[in-house]
């Protein structure tokens, strides 16, 4: 046992999985520091009073969640470039870009919905206590309205956050090399191995460490929020 | 020269109307308690005063200015509102504290964030946030709520919480208290130490609008009462007599419903 | 009446943006890329057509010519602990781009998509041991053929005996590549396709029981297959293009439809050819039967 992981093979595949994880957690990072402002932006123009922008919020929203994020990708991936509108930078990096791109678009269309229902779940009477002392619209929203809704949307958006640990995996239609293409990779050949299954499965170990690490963050985030109701 | 002065208030909510022809004066240092059945539009008119809702019709006056004239909208500018409500303090039925401060933070923070606002404050930050949450303190404790300083909302009777509710509004000195229904979320035993407070309020000159359900509290405390009914306003007078001996039928059948529950 | 007006509002926009869209289609060639463009889109459309503008001085312009591949041993691999992509197709194609005084790029790429790769200008060609079937011709600006090659049969080698001699595949599981020649054979023959990402995931299909047999390119099954290599308990036997009547399958390179780059191709191989280079590189990899040298 101890021969296998001082191996050759099994250093080889420990580095190549390191490498796709990397782009993993890049994937993840970004898509994050994103998202979560934009899904802010975006939540503000679905419940804008301006019917006409509500009205195209919510339904670039409808048809961003209402679609795969596998056929976002591809289609942001590949139609620039055919209808001729812009090319992508080559290489690696120009599909990693597109692929953030598609992520934070996406992700951020589902947390817009997240912010809209903690945004209208913190009470009407909160609000009106504020306007009562005098406060600006953005004073009510940083000074009251913000960390109650923080609160609200700890546990929702939790549950995302987990899903896009594992939704990264789906960046690898258009050949972005990931923890999974990378576990794949030994299957079909990667350094001279084929055939070789376990580095697929090993990925999970990749998985299952950050996602519970995540997990626990995000706990205690939640735990932080209990000083009030 | 009446310190409010409201004439010929309307509002509607679609075809519904609210409030109609409401006309009525208020004294400095006078308490005034709005009655009637629920949906009459008591509370609706409060909110009128606060800017929460805006009339259709009418004008309101502060001390001799118009500060509201459905016919003028200079006067409905939101960056003007924003002052104007200054002149009023509200005391909500459901305490509508900010559940992620303290009962002190509740009570300070809204003079905090006005102060931040003028130029001296940069050059004074230490001594103005000092002096106000000496005041804040000061507060709490007419309120006897000198030990829940610390306490978070959720840490506090629904009684307490209304009085820290009451603190809040005052910090802010406005000219004219209104308070929409401050017992109604409070069980039985919880209204006196309310109750209590408002009184005292009132025997300090405190100029008050009291909407409220509690009959005897507003024949023994306020100066005014006006009833009100579908909209309109039924009779106005002095609470004891408005109370005791009402002239119009329709008051006195609303009354006599209070006395049987 | 405000939710109709507010509906019209909205697809007025959308019209809007879509006219933005067409108007950037119109410029974004002359500005970015310079190459095949315009005829790109066209064939996005669905149609084919001649290139107004060359692509072989788009790839010249930028300097770097990207060879999309999929990791196929003998054409497109990696030695152990070696980054660097070698094997018949890589070595020809750094070749080629030196020819072109350009620098070369590997990308890995989904086989699925090898299409839209070329068309997005994603990369600027497909060398990887890419059978010249129909759909690819239809779809692809193909070079003269250089290599052949059969479709084969991979199965267990402990079940050898239900499999020689076979020329039906009805009532059987076969794992293929997902738009690869193997597939086209197998359906041919009757088989129920399992398709899958890769023709190794054909392969790993078969060695977990998962699918009966596989068909996949006979080059590859000579690499990955048999005694000392990963998949030591599977073996091939069958030539199922003679089992259907067919010729035997030629690999080529495809570029963008139209493109320049094809006659370019066309000319370095010949010459290659003439000097040797290709026999050589062929026979370095094992290939010397299987290249085609006239």
């Amino acid at each position: 046992m101890m021969d296998f992981f001082t191996s050759s093979t099994f250093q080889t595949v420990l580095s190549a999985l390191n490498s796709g994880f990397l782009k993993t957690l890049q994937l993840f990072f970004i898509t994050l520091l994103g998202a979560l402002p934009l899904g802010l932006i975006i939540s503000f123009g679905s419940m804008s009073r301006f019917l006409p922008l509500r009205w195209v919020t919510r339904t670039f929203v409808w048809i961003i969640r209402g679609t795969p994020l596998v056929l976002q990708i591809i289609a942001l991936f590949y139609v620039p470039g055919m209808k001729d509108w812009f090319n992508w930078p080559s290489g690696e990096s120009g599909r990693m870009i597109a692929v953030c791109v598609a992520f934070i678009i996406n992700y951020a269309c589902y947390f817009s919905e997240i912010y809209r229902g903690g945004i209208q779940g913190v009470p009407k009477g909160q609000q009106e206590a504020g306007q009562v002392l005098g406060m600006t619209k953005l004073q009510i929203f940083r000074h009251i309205t913000l960390l109650q809704m923080i609160k609200r949307i700890v546990p929702p958006m939790s549950n995302e956050v987990i899903t896009l640990v594992k939704d990264t995996s789906l960046a690898r239609v258009i050949a972005l090399q990931e923890v999974i293409w990378m576990g794949e990779s030994f299957m079909k050949g990667n350094s001279g191995i084929a055939g070789l299954v376990w580095p697929l499965f090993f990925t999970a170990v990749y998985y299952l460490i950050f996602s519970g690490v995540v997990t626990v963050l995000l706990g205690k985030l939640e735990k932080k929020m209990e000083f009030f109701q | 020269m009446a310190i409010l002065e409201v004439r010929n208030i309307e509002k509607h909510f679609g075809p519904t109307r609210v409030l109609e022809d409401i006309s009525f004066s208020l004294e400095q240092g006078q308490a005034l308690a709005i009655i009637g059945s629920s949906g009459s539009g008591k509370t609706t008119l409060l909110r009128c005063l606060n800017f929460l809702e805006k009339p259709d019709q009418g004008i309101i006056s502060v001390n001799g200015n118009v500060i509201f004239d459905a016919a003028e909208p200079a006067t409905q500018r939101e960056s003007e509102v924003r002052k104007k409500r200054l002149h009023f303090g509200m005391v909500f039925q459901s305490f509508n504290l900010f559940p992620q401060y303290t009962a002190l933070k509740n009570v300070t923070l809204a003079k905090e964030l006005l102060f931040q606002e003028r130029p001296e404050f940069k050059a004074n930050k230490k001594t103005i946030l000092e002096e106000i949450q000496e005041e804040g303190r000061e507060l709490l404790a007419k309120m006897g709520l000198s030990e829940r300083a610390n306490h978070y909302p959720s840490q506090l009777s629904g009684g307490q919480q209304q009085r820290v509710a009451i603190a809040r509004a005052l910090a802010l000195h406005p000219d004219i208290l209104c308070f929409d229904e401050p017992t109604s979320a409070l069980d039985p035993e919880l209204t006196g130490e309310v109750l209590k407070v408002i009184r005292s309020l009132a025997e300090q000159k405190t100029t008050m609008i009291i909407v409220t359900h509690e009959m005897a509290f507003a024949r023994d405390v306020a100066d005014d009462v006006i009833f009100m009914d579908e909209g309109v306003i039924v009779e106005q007078g002095p609470a004891r007599q408005v109370i005791e001996h009402p002239r119009e039928e329709r008051t006195r059948q609303f009354l006599s419903r209070y006395a049987e529950n | 009446m405000k939710r109709i007006a507010s509906l019209l509002l909205v697809l007025a926009m959308m019209l809007a943006l879509a006219a933005c869209g067409n108007t950037t289609n119109n410029n974004g060639g002359s500005a970015n890329n310079g190459g095949a463009g315009n005829n790109v889109s066209d064939n996005a459309g669905g149609e084919g057509g001649d290139t107004a503008e060359s692509d072989l001085q788009y790839v010249k312009d930028k300097g770097t010519l990207v060879v999309g591949i999929t990791y196929f041993a003998p054409m497109d691999y990696k030695a152990e602990g070696s980054e660097e992509w070698i094997g018949f197709d890589a070595d020809m194609a750094k070749a080629f781009a030196e020819s072109l005084g350009v620098s070369v790029e590997f990308q890995e790429i989904t086989w699925d998509y090898k299409v839209e790769e070329l068309n997005s200008k994603a990369i600027d060609c497909v060398w990887n041991g890419m059978t010249l079937s129909d759909d690819v011709m239809a779809a692809m600006g193909t070079s003269t053929p250089y290599c052949t090659n059969y479709q084969t049969l991979v199965y267990a080698a402990d079940k050898a005996a239900d499999f020689e001699g076979l020329t039906s595949l009805e009532g059987l599981n076969i794992a293929v590549e997902s738009g690869s020649a193997g597939e086209d054979a197998a359906e041919a023959l009757g088989a129920t396709t399992v398709p899958v990402q890769a023709q190794a995931n054909a392969l790993m299909e078969v060695s977990a029981g998962t699918s009966d047999a596989a068909v996949i390119d006979v080059l590859m099954a000579a690499e990955m297959t048999g005694e000392g290599t990963s998949y030591d308990d599977l073996v091939y036997s069958l030539n199922l293009n003679d089992t259907q009547g067919l010729e035997s399958e030629e690999y080529g390179v495809g570029f963008r439809q139209g493109s320049d780059l094809v006659d370019a191709f066309n000319t370095f191989w010949a010459e290659k050819v003439a000097d040797g280079t290709v026999l050589e590189t062929a026979t370095t990899y094992g290939l010397q039967d299987a290249v085609i040298l006239d």
